[in-house]
């Protein structure tokens, strides 16, 4: 299957998706990010959609979708009366109606929607590889320079805040990372699969690792696997490549649970079982 | 850290002494649109150990913050090592803060060493990576709250007490002058108090540093600071523990814990 030069072009674009995914995963798990993941990467259908309709290329119009959303996730996050949990509930499937309004009055029916929704093997060009080798570097290089910062707000914000972190704009950082690591991953995953990149991989690595460095290392390694082997199921049963990325993603889930030295804790965390320092609360 | 030091604290610290580290003039906070602290003023003297005392939601807590930089007051002016605290940026490692509660998930994959780490992140500043003198101040600072050999374990394994104490080795690991408490006993059973109290006090002693600590239940602080602000949205009573604690008014502060405090008049000029 190597001999496709299209292949080769999904694995290795892949295999990058999944270093950069690794370490952000880690902080969508330890920050409860996953349904912030959930709802920029829904609100790239509209993007996807709009670009479409205009003639931008829709990738470009996703980072835009995805980016506002980031942001009125983070605005709402710092200050509002909305909980963040309902403004993501509400902008996304926001985002998603307006991708259908417009596919419905520009008649994109000629449009595979199928590949930007579930991902292709067959999607990724030579232009494409670049900008997620592009973006890709930036993004990890953004998570490398910032990575204690990040670790500490993710730890315990409040003493991020009152030593000095600067904490709005580093987290604002990261969503805007976020954003550009899903709009890149979804022409592989597709928008509504690309969420499991930002999970799954730390969920398995919390299954091995008791220390953020090995999690990362574990998250890192089984993006790669889930990449590597789901592109080969696709490419050998023709479904689509992001379809099979979770399915490998969630059997090395059930793996780790079954033969992993840490199975149980991890599975605390992700169920948000909380430890308390003590104290009651007060002003 | 000389990398960090601007010349205005540093001006404070020449100045002669005895200085006020942190003064408070008539401050109001508002939260929400009620009034949470009212013209609270007063001021704390370089090494000395002030206790901040008052009933549940009586604004400590608040009160902390604002000295922090966390919280703007409505009203009023705070100084913080001779600055507003919310300009203090560059000269955070002055300052350490241990925060009342800390909801972080039992199984946050972090060690010991990394929580102690986090103390030095304002001063290894952004972009940058720990060097040499980062890890020595982190594992200096684990050995002084008795932590050594705990280092490598994950944060959420240890107990109680011993969480609170890599939380005040995360305060200790800068070039702390001033700690600020809040309720770093709650949670804790008689004897980690105590012990955590002890290693407080013997750190003051030790390192001149000026301690604010926060806290509802009076028996805690009796014995341990040189002086007691008492607080319930304004301020109340202000003097030594003696002073605070035998006034009449302490009872309408706190309404119903009349028979407590009186046991505790006799206890607060026992020994520290």
């Amino acid at each position: 299957m190597l001999s496709y030069s299209f292949m080769v072009r999904a694995l290795v674009a892949g295999s990058i998706l999944a270093l950069v995914c690794g370490p952000i995963s880690f902080f969508v798990v330890t920050k409860k990010l996953s349904f912030a993941g959930m709802g920029i990467s829904h609100a790239a259908f509209g993007g996807v959609a709009v670009g479409l309709a205009l003639g931008v290329e829709p990738t470009i119009a996703a980072v835009i979708f995805c980016c506002l959303v980031a942001l009125g996730i983070w605005a709402t996050s710092r200050k509002g009366r909305l909980n963040e949990d309902a403004v993501i509930g509400m902008l996304f499937v926001t985002a998603m109606a307006m991708g259908l309004v417009v596919v419905r009055f520009a008649r994109l029916y000629n449009v595979d929607l199928m590949a930007y929704l579930f991902g292709s093997i067959l999607a990724i060009e030579g232009s494409d590889l670049l900008i997620i080798f592009v973006l890709g570097t930036l993004s990890l290089l953004y998570i490398v320079l910032f990575f204690k910062e990040l670790l500490f707000i993710a730890f315990d914000e409040e003493t991020a805040r009152a030593s000095g972190v600067a904490v709005d704009p580093i987290y604002a950082g990261f969503l805007l990372v976020l954003s550009l690591v899903i709009v890149i991953s979804i022409k592989l995953v597709g928008i509504i699969l690309v969420s499991a990149l930002l999970v799954f991989p730390c969920a398995v690595g919390l299954q091995w690792s008791r220390n953020f460095r090995g999690v990362v290392a574990v998250s890192q390694i089984i993006g790669v696997l889930s990449v590597g082997a789901g592109l080969y199921f696709s490419y050998r049963w023709d479904v689509p490549s992001g379809a099979s990325i979770v399915m490998v993603l969630f059997a090395l889930l059930l793996l780790s649970l079954l033969i992993a030295p840490r199975r149980k804790s991890a599975v605390d965390l992700l169920r948000g079982k909380e430890g308390r320092a003590g104290g009651c609360g007060g002003r | 850290m000389k990398r960090r030091t601007r010349c205005r604290v540093r001006d404070f610290f020449e100045s002669p002494g005895p200085r006020d580290v942190i003064t408070l003039q008539g401050v109001w906070v508002r939260l929400d649109g009620s009034v949470v602290l009212q013209d609270i003023t007063f001021s704390v003297r370089e090494g000395s150990f002030l206790g901040v005392i008052g009933p549940n939601g009586a604004g400590k807590s608040t009160l902390l913050r604002v000295i922090l930089g966390l919280v703007r007051p409505d009203r009023g002016k705070v100084r913080v090592l001779g600055m507003d605290p919310r300009r203090l940026r560059g000269e955070l490692h002055h300052v350490g803060y241990m925060p009342q509660q800390i909801n972080f998930d039992t199984f946050f994959p972090v060690s010991v060493y990394d929580v102690v780490m986090m103390g030095r992140v304002c001063c290894i500043g952004p972009m940058r990576f720990p060097g040499k003198e980062d890890r020595k101040a982190v594992l200096e600072s684990i050995e002084l709250v008795g932590l050594k050999g705990l280092e490598k374990r994950p944060i959420g394994e240890l107990s109680g007490g011993q969480q609170k104490r890599a939380f005040l080795a995360r305060a200790l690991c800068l070039e702390t002058r001033v700690l600020l408490l809040d309720e770093p006993t709650a949670g804790l059973d008689l004897d980690a108090q105590e012990s955590l109290l002890r290693l407080i006090a013997r750190l003051k002693e030790e390192r001149g540093l000026t301690v604010v600590l926060v806290s509802h239940d009076l028996g805690v602080l009796a014995r341990y600071a040189d002086e007691l602000v008492c607080i319930r949205k304004t301020m109340h009573l202000h003097g030594s523990p003696l002073e605070v604690l035998g006034s009449e008014k302490i009872k309408e502060v706190y309404q119903c814990e009349f028979a407590f405090l009186a046991h505790l008049r006799g206890d607060c000029g026992s020994p520290r």
